[in-house]
């Protein structure tokens, strides 16, 4: 079938913004109200030994969702292992404008995160050839060192600036599990979404305009 | 010419190229803006944020719903064992509940007597949390009550029981609600009996530590920590939570309110503050009366 044809790279255009929106409207949802479990200290004395009966309703109030991890960043993985595979279908402005969109809508500093993931995306789309031909542990270690790459970069315009970074170790538990999350990240992109590397005889995207 | 594409880089072709540079540079200077000019570019974001999330309301009504459902799963489990613990807890309260009925009966008297006048002022209005902050690092959330309903800067926001944060950021239908959780959120306090006055510092742990403490001798673990009124821009009063401490001994906040679920929230309008009059009778010996403003409550030295 035609990987290039125009109606099939508008239609995967736009199946990356629904994906983005997507994400974005799952992390809107007012399900985590309150600050990640894992870093917040015990408190003493116990509740149970100043007020018990503010202990017990608590207790009985107490839906146990605590949130106890931080979530990854699935846009920055999803538009990577895109802009990897078929830079045709995530072109620069369209990136540019869903990580501008996700940066005001989540609190970021607007700007400099959508700056840096959509210049390490046009990193990977330049390197796609070259890694086209590697193993996956060389495109695993290459998005990693672009995760790490911006995520410094990041916190070092930050700081420059004199704008408090955000916390180090939620950023870094974030950038732990994006990278780990990556693999199952590229294997719904390739078998769900159908979105794969141009093979050696198929045209590029270059080779299909010109 | 496929050759060595990789290697020659223009593969991007120029006209790439010179897209993602004009991209890169309006990214840049769209962050340098809001670095320079802050307050503008977040009213920008707060309108953006107005068009864009009371869109999505009707989808994330339920997803939110059904999400909390699967959630509660665990506690449908133990019903039966819950719904016993409540009736006990029931009866306890009824009998607190006497007692406080006596008690503010007894109060209104003593009110009645001494003459004191509460603030008719302090009203509120409800709102119903649309979202959350969307990312970790962040602690706000979304109301659906803006500029429409008067929503003011800065305003105190309520759950049932205790203070939750302040109102940052109003768009015309929505308004964010910073948390006290937030790496960015002051709150100045009186921590009760002692009266002794401190900043809550959210620090984004479920439990808010206490700076700028006087006397910390004087404060016991389980003292009553309530709003301050300092800076006039919060009520006096409202109840924020109870002091605790963490391992290495600092002093921190547990909460009152309940963060774990937010869905109603209450903003509590304020019209109390007198808004700050530049006028030089503070720093000038001997100010003249024209140089103030007609509208301004003159001090009587000044009158005369």
């Amino acid at each position: 079938m035609d990987e290039l044809s125009p109606a099939r790279v508008w239609l995967m255009r736009s199946a990356f913004v629904a994906l983005a929106l997507l994400l974005l409207f799952f992390h809107l949802l007012p399900i985590d109200t309150q600050p990640v479990s894992l870093f917040s200290p015990e408190l003493f004395p116990p509740l149970e030994a100043i007020d018990p009966a503010e202990a017990r309703l608590r207790a009985l109030l107490d839906q146990g969702t605590d949130r106890v991890l931080v979530g990854p960043d699935l846009l920055i993985a999803f538009a990577f292992a895109w802009s990897l595979r078929r830079p045709e279908y995530v072109p620069a402005l369209l990136l540019a404008m869903l990580f501008l969109l996700n940066d005001l809508l989540l609190q970021r500093p607007p700007g400099l995160w959508a700056l840096l993931a959509l210049l390490a995306c046009n990193n990977l789309s330049n390197r796609s050839r070259s890694l086209r031909d590697a193993t996956f542990g060389a495109e695993w270690i290459a998005v990693s060192l672009l995760l790490v790459g911006i995520l410094l970069m990041n916190r070092i315009v930050l700081s420059v600036l004199m704008v408090q970074p955000p916390q180090l170790r939620l950023s870094l538990m974030e950038l732990g599990m994006t990278i780990a999350i990556y693999p199952f990240v590229v294997l719904v992109t390739r078998t769900l979404m159908g979105v794969r590397h141009a093979g050696p005889g198929e045209l590029d995207s270059l080779g299909g305009r010109g | 010419m496929a050759r060595d594409r990789s290697q020659s880089g223009d593969y991007t072709g120029p006209l790439r190229r010179l897209l993602l540079a004009v991209l890169v540079l309006l990214l840049g200077a769209i962050f340098l803006l809001w670095r320079i000019d802050s307050p503008r570019v977040e009213r920008f974001r707060a309108q953006v944020t107005d068009k864009l999330v009371p869109n999505l309301d009707w989808a994330m009504a339920p997803v939110t719903g059904t999400v909390n459902l699967l959630r509660d799963f665990q506690s449908y489990q133990r019903l039966t064992e819950q719904n016993q613990e409540l009736r006990s807890e029931l009866r306890r309260m009824q009998t607190w509940k006497e007692a406080a009925l006596q008690l503010e009966q007894e109060n209104a008297r003593l009110l009645d007597l001494n003459n004191v006048r509460l603030d008719p002022r302090l009203t509120y209005v409800t709102g119903v949390v649309m979202a959350d902050s969307g990312s970790p690092f962040r602690q706000s959330v979304l109301l659906n009550v803006g500029a429409r309903d008067g929503l003011v800067e800065g305003w105190a926001t309520m759950d049932g029981i205790g203070l939750v944060g302040r109102i940052s950021g109003v768009g015309e239908n929505t308004a964010r609600v910073i948390l006290l959780t937030d790496t960015s959120s002051r709150i100045p306090a009186v921590i009760q009996p002692s009266g002794q006055r401190a900043i809550i510092a959210g620090d984004n742990s479920a439990a808010p530590p206490i700076d700028f403490l006087e006397n910390p001798d004087l404060v016991r673990p389980g003292d009553r920590v309530i709003s301050s009124g300092d800076g006039g821009v919060f009520p006096a009063g409202l109840l924020i939570g109870q002091i605790a401490a963490d391992p290495s001994g600092r002093l921190r906040i547990r909460l009152a309110a309940d963060f774990e679920r937010l869905e109603f929230l209450r903003v509590l309008r304020h019209h109390g503050t007198d808004a700050v009059v530049n006028s030089p009778s503070v720093i000038a010996t001997a100010p003249s009366a024209t140089n103030l403003p007609a509208a301004e409550s003159e001090p009587p030295a000044v009158t005369e």
